[in-house]
């Protein structure tokens, strides 16, 4: 079998937000030419326009590999890794020109830098991490491969705010966690090795919580780690419902239940 | 906390950020409010319309010849296909809170939906004497 290469363009097009809301009084796309090169990401036309065309542009990246989450961008109508989408396949996708905008529905700072803050102090609030009541192991707290395994999926989300800014009840829930705050209190909810699962539960809940999730499953669309967001809050659902029933007590210790 | 100097939200007005992502799960869901509040609206209005009983059964009979009209014929049809959307998605969203088909929802929902294409032509069968008849 030999790779078939096909015809590219001898540059592209390259379509960018541009918006600075200390200078400027409306957003504008600024259009770039970037010379082709193969296996050329989104990334890399970004680094060339920085370097070569317009060194004023803004934008967010770190280990150009996937696993930092620094470079989720909307780009060509979905929310993807700068870093992770090659041109070639924005082409084959059917798309003649890149377009690249900032996560919808956050604030922008400046071109596609957006303001997290919001998504960070979720996750601060749900206590992201282990909580025991044993005394410490000598080195590690062990677990087996089967345990490890149900938590497997959640563990590899880089936290680059995909699901969050693709979530309607975000964009119009202030208070709302958001699916990553709430698919991460999961990820200690499942973990054998945790011991608050029904302190945390208390912390999601409520209607700022899991509640709020009405399924529209735009997060597991937006992920670009392929996490099902939603298998993880509906689990927080049954498990609150099941622990309301019992009247256990643990749902009111509140968050200092949850402080190291 | 960290508080930038300046910023603004992003909205689907600021160059054509028309969210091309959304797909099932989202029209799934706008579809079953839309019905959704299409209902609450029809409920307010029923007991507006029965409530006419209170000014004598006559006043009654006078609002009932009214809602014989074609009109009032056609949004009964549509009130029927929306509450059969509605309860067949219902069952679906039901189903995820058991934990069941939660990553087969695309499925979910073309079952449903072409259940209620189903229900919408049952409807259209039975209302279509009294609105065109």
């Amino acid at each position: 079998m030999s790779i078939e290469m096909k015809q590219r363009p001898e540059k592209i097009r390259l379509n960018v937000y541009r918006f600075d809301p200390e200078v400027d009084k409306a957003p504008r796309i600024d259009s770039f030419d970037v010379p082709w090169v193969d296996g050329m990401t989104v990334l890399d036309t970004l680094f060339y326009v920085l370097e070569k065309r317009d060194g004023s542009l803004a934008f967010r990246y770190s280990c150009r590999e996937g696993i930092c989450g620094a470079c989720a961008m909307y780009i060509n109508g979905s929310h993807r890794l700068a870093c992770e989408t090659q041109v070639a396949r924005l082409l084959d996708e059917g798309h003649a020109e890149v377009r690249v905008m900032p996560l919808p529905h956050l604030p922008v700072i400046k071109d596609l830098v957006v303001d997290m803050t919001r998504f960070w102090e979720n996750y601060e609030a749900i206590a992201p991490w282990i909580v025991t009541r044993s005394a410490d192991p000598e080195k590690e707290h062990l677990q087996s491969p089967e345990d490890r395994k149900l938590v497997d999926e959640y563990v590899g989300c880089i936290l680059c705010g995909s699901c969050f800014s693709s979530c309607p009840s975000v964009w119009t829930g202030k208070e709302y966690l958001g699916p990553n705050a709430l698919m991460k209190t999961w990820r200690w909810v499942a973990d054998t090795r945790d011991s608050a699962a029904e302190e945390r539960l208390g912390l999601v809940g409520n209607e700022r919580g899991a509640w709020r999730c009405h399924t529209v499953f735009n997060c597991v669309e937006a992920c670009p780690k392929d996490i099902n967001q939603t298998t993880a809050i509906q689990g927080l659902k049954r498990r609150t419902v099941g622990a309301m029933l019992r009247g256990s007590k643990a749902l009111k210790a509140g968050r200092k239940a949850l402080e190291r | 906390m960290y508080q930038p100097v300046a910023s603004r939200e992003v909205r689907y007005g600021d160059l054509d950020l028309w969210p091309t992502r959304l797909k099932t799960g989202f029209w799934a869901w706008l579809l079953h409010r839309i019905t959704g509040l299409l209902m609450v609206f029809y409920l307010f209005l029923h007991i507006i319309v029965i409530s006419s009983v209170l000014w004598g059964t006559g006043s009654f009979d006078a609002v009932m010849d009214v809602l014989k009209k074609p009109v009032f014929a056609a949004g009964e049809m549509l009130l029927v296909s929306a509450v059969i959307y509605h309860g067949l998605n219902g069952i679906r969203v039901i189903l995820f809170d058991v934990g069941i088909g939660i990553k087969n929802q695309k499925a979910l929902f073309w079952a449903a939906f072409a259940l209620a294409v189903v229900g919408f032509f049952w409807a259209l069968k039975v209302f279509w004497p009294l609105i065109f008849g």
